[in-house]
């Protein structure tokens, strides 16, 4: 089998100086795969004769396709990614909120307190400071209804 | 024929952050569900001025598996329980009882998706690989029923045994057994419902879209999400609260 190109050849810097290519060949009746990074030129600035086998074999318009769908495939990994570890933020955030509540409820005047429209509005608080917003209330309303009676 | 009742099992035995987190659970369930019955197994020395969230109290000792004791203790014809370190977060949760439909007892799924947030799923019986599939996080049960009840002490009771080294079936690998399966209420209920005649009849379903109905906290690590896109009833805390570290 004479060496070919894989399709899936693609340039690594927007320029086009490097390519990274596949080739697959028969040598003594076992298939080689080998992973191509090849330089336009060579260190001496003569053209890379590599280089120009593979865009003679693909085709510039096949490569740059290839770049193409590699970028996007790329670009909608990494925006998984970062969804992904977003979302486990979110969730050590929501754990670490959920404890603070709990203490905020252990506290006093919150733990006996009568006022469920509050005790329900700091439980679905959202955050640190709308806890503590909340519980302020609670405390202040405790106070009151001590000092009425 | 008199309309049967429908309620809560909330349990909270052994560590008083369990009463802690039961008092919020009863809290948020009402939130949402001002008309939930709600019955709360505890042990007697915890009982402050909020069980009084609670329609109904009934005591309990320290078992390590008190849960199991209190879902045999129900009060109710229709029984939802719930783990105590849970947290209501939406209105549906008034729909519950839809969700039991023919079937006797409707769990939580455990799936491959999930399974990396569970202790245990895989293990050998009989030469072969089996699966753990429901997990009790969650649970509602026709406990009007008397088999249905019954196998609810059975539950308890071979959980019992099995965890004091009183039984343990063949087909189970000893050194497996005693590193990962004999401390799970797991085991027990995977035995009751896969392999004990006496149970065969029992229909057991999975809650709809069930991972609204027992959404570990760990799920959205993964970013696990409901099917139909819709967020969660019952927020389980179950692997990041410090169970055994004073609240304050």
């Amino acid at each position: 089998m004479a060496k070919i190109w894989l399709d899936n050849a693609f340039w690594e810097t927007p320029k086009k100086q490097i390519l990274n290519a596949i080739s697959e060949e028969e040598v003594n009746n076992k298939q080689i795969r080998q992973v191509h990074k090849l330089s336009k030129f060579n260190d001496d600035g003569t053209p890379n004769e590599l280089f120009d086998e593979v865009i003679e074999f693909l085709g510039t318009e096949k490569i740059d396709a290839a770049t193409a769908k590699r970028l996007e495939k790329k670009q909608a990994e990494a925006e998984l990614e970062k969804q992904k570890k977003l979302e486990q933020e979110r969730s050590k955030k929501l754990e670490k909120l959920f404890e603070y509540k709990l203490e905020t409820f252990e506290i006093e005047e919150i733990k006996n307190s009568k006022n469920r429209l509050l005790k329900s509005k700091l439980r679905r608080s959202k955050s640190i400071p709308e806890v503590n917003l909340y519980a302020m209330m609670i405390v202040k309303d405790a106070l009151e209804d001590e000092h009425t009676k | 024929m008199n309309t049967p009742s429908k309620g809560f099992v909330i349990v909270a035995s052994r560590n008083s952050n369990f009463y802690t987190y039961a008092v919020n659970l009863m809290e948020s369930i009402k939130d949402f569900y001002p008309e939930a019955q709600i019955c709360l197994v505890t042990e007697e020395r915890f009982i402050d001025e909020r069980a009084d969230e609670a329609d109904q109290v009934i005591f309990c000792d320290n078992h390590y598996r008190a849960k199991l004791w209190g879902m045999s203790q129900s009060p109710y014809d229709i029984t939802m329980y719930v783990d105590a370190d849970m947290d209501c977060e939406h209105e549906d949760i008034a729909k519950v009882w839809d969700e039991l439909g023919d079937n006797d007892m409707v769990f939580h799924e455990l799936t491959p998706e999930r399974e990396k947030y569970y202790a245990i799923r895989e293990f050998r019986y009989g030469g072969g690989i089996e699966k753990f599939t429901l997990c009790g996080g969650v649970c509602l049960y026709r406990s009007g029923n008397p088999l249905v009840r019954e196998f609810m002490e059975d539950w308890f009771e071979l959980f019992n045994k099995q965890h004091n080294n009183m039984w343990m079936p063949e087909g189970f690998e000893k050194q497996q057994w005693d590193r990962d399966l004999k401390h799970f209420d797991q085991t027990t209920l995977w035995w009751l419902t896969e392999k004990e005649e006496k149970y065969k009849d029992l229909k057991i379903g999975i809650f709809r879209d069930d991972i609204r109905w027992n959404y570990f906290t760990q799920y959205g690590y993964e970013g696990l999400k409901s099917i139909e896109g819709k967020p969660p009833i019952l927020r389980h805390y179950s692997g990041s609260l410090k169970k055994d570290v004073l609240i304050v």
